[in-house]
């Protein structure tokens, strides 16, 4: 049996093994709330012991495929920190590092960097090669590896990572609502092409982390568990996240006009339509990866048009495709309304 | 502090490189400001520094018009870089408007942060509180340049 900690000096590393799918989320968000109040600074991990798909605090319960959900048996939850919606199952173990706000730094960017290095120790002495790439993932090649959110949860800072053990790419696919088949296919390609699993050995991640966070925090790691008033938080949340409102996200942005979905940083795939001009088109950089075309006018140049815009800058678009008529100006339309904001 | 100017509704000076609004009052732990409107009512909005440190805004969001808030709550949650944080109200007071055009483009809020960036109106606003936040071209040329020293020292911004 653990015991509770309040050492200043302490790290107090949490593993709560496999929770259910409410409780993986419940349970750190708990954390938060401790440290906000004063308790120490905590390293927790959790594995979901069943499916379920969650959002991030701002994004709209519309972006989520909730008959495909539903029909699953999947349940939808929303997480007090940023990033989209995803599926999480039991291949996926998930780390939570939080701190008491005042200790990170005010820049965002320069928070999330020093909460993340720590972990870049972890995936490397569990043999994989992790780096913290400019656009602030954690990747392998081109590949994420890790899926990660960050949020403060009134006076306490936390940032969430995740080993993938396994990946099911066609479930993470199967859960966002996409308003084409076409849009589907891109969507797990890109998603296969650019996020993977890495497998390697839970346990050994964990000690690492634990040690590279008390390290990097100059704290010394002590094994612990939540304390009374954090088991009443958790109970408090556990109504919290399961009530309609908190799961349909706080008044945002409206609907945008053009589904466009993040695959990782700097890689997006988005589906427009102009008259009768419709493009699902995937985004690597700048750059178009692929362009698929579809217009209800039959026009024999299309698939010209298709090969002629892989590798185009987006600011290019319209210039490469005027050079196709009528048809090329209504698919340069489409394109122009997509510009990645919603992502 | 060089280049006083006014815009259409604001006096900007730059200050250490930011530009700096001086017809209003600022709260210095939030990086908010706070602008008269009417007696009893203020706009609020993040300073350039407050933008400056969140990043790139990609989610704004906001308490319900009528909520009454307290000095030190959230009045909404600002998401830049997958990471969620609350917007500190610098005073308390009844939100009477909501700015829609940040929440449906936070990029207005980085651009524009004294002018059209504006994030809640709120009324009854506490006399007391608003007396205790920085109030004179003076201390906040002051406060701000301290700062922004104090920030590029730490790393926490760049040079």
């Amino acid at each position: 049996m653990t015991r509770p900690v309040r050492d200043a000096d302490t790290l107090r590393v949490i593993d709560f093994g496999r929770a259910s799918a409410l409780r993986s989320q419940t349970l750190w968000h708990a954390v938060a709330h401790g440290v906000s109040s004063g308790e120490p600074p905590t390293l927790s991990f959790v594995r979901p012991a069943e499916p379920y798909v969650c959002l991030g605090y701002h994004r709209r319960l519309d972006e989520v495929d909730r008959a495909y959900c539903a029909e699953e048996g999947l349940p939808i939850y929303r997480r007090m920190v940023g990033g989209g919606p995803v599926y999480l199952d039991s291949g996926q173990l998930f780390f939570q590092i939080c701190l008491p706000a005042r200790s990170v730094s005010p820049a965002r960017t320069a928070a999330l960097r020093d909460l993340l290095s720590p972990a870049l120790s972890a995936y490397r002495a569990a043999g994989v090669e992790a780096e913290l790439d400019g656009n602030m993932e954690i990747t392998v090649g081109e590949s994420k590896i890790c899926g990660h959110g960050a949020g403060q949860v009134e006076e306490a800072v936390v940032v969430c990572g995740n080993l993938i053990e396994r990946f099911d790419h066609e479930r993470a696919t199967s859960i966002l609502w996409l308003p084409n088949p076409t849009m589907r296919a891109e969507v797990l390609r890109m998603m296969r092409r650019f996020v993977n699993a890495t497998p390697a050995d839970p346990e050994q991640f964990k000690h690492a982390a634990v040690a590279a966070y008390a390290d990097a925090l100059g704290l010394t790691p002590e094994a612990s568990d939540l304390t009374p008033l954090e088991w009443a938080a958790v109970e408090a949340l556990d109504e919290q996240f399961t009530s309609e409102s908190w799961i349909a996200g706080p008044h945002g942005r409206p609907r945008p006009p053009v589904r466009e979905v993040k695959i990782r940083a700097g890689v997006w795939v988005f589906a427009a339509e102009h008259e009768d001009a419709r493009v699902v088109a995937s985004v690597v950089g700048d750059s178009v990866d692929r362009a698929q075309f579809r217009t209800s006018t039959p026009y024999d140049g299309l698939s010209a048009a298709e090969a002629a815009m892989a590798g185009v800058t987006l600011s290019k678009a319209p210039a490469v495709l005027a050079g196709f008529g009528s048809t090329g100006r209504r698919l340069a339309a489409a394109f122009a309304a997509a510009d990645g904001k919603s992502l | 502090m060089t280049n006083a100017h006014t815009t259409g509704h604001e006096i900007l000076v730059e200050v250490s490189g930011y530009p700096v609004a001086v017809d209003r009052m600022y709260h210095a732990d939030s990086h908010m400001w706070v602008k008269r409107l009417t007696p009893g009512t203020v706009r609020v909005g993040l300073d350039a520094l407050g933008v400056e440190t969140s990043g790139t805004l990609a989610q704004l969001s906001f308490v319900a018009v009528g909520d009454e808030l307290a000095r030190g709550r959230a009045f909404g949650q600002l998401e830049a870089a997958k990471f969620v944080g609350p917007l500190v109200s610098p005073v308390s007071g009844t939100v009477s408007r909501t700015n829609d055009a940040v929440v449906t483009d936070p990029g207005v809020a980085e651009h524009d942060p004294y002018g059209e960036g504006w994030l809640v109106e709120l009324t009854s606003a506490d006399e007391t509180e608003l007396a205790d936040l920085l109030g004179t071209p003076e201390a906040i040329t002051e406060w701000f340049g301290r700062t922004v020293e104090d920030y590029r020292l730490r790393g926490v911004i760049a040079e």
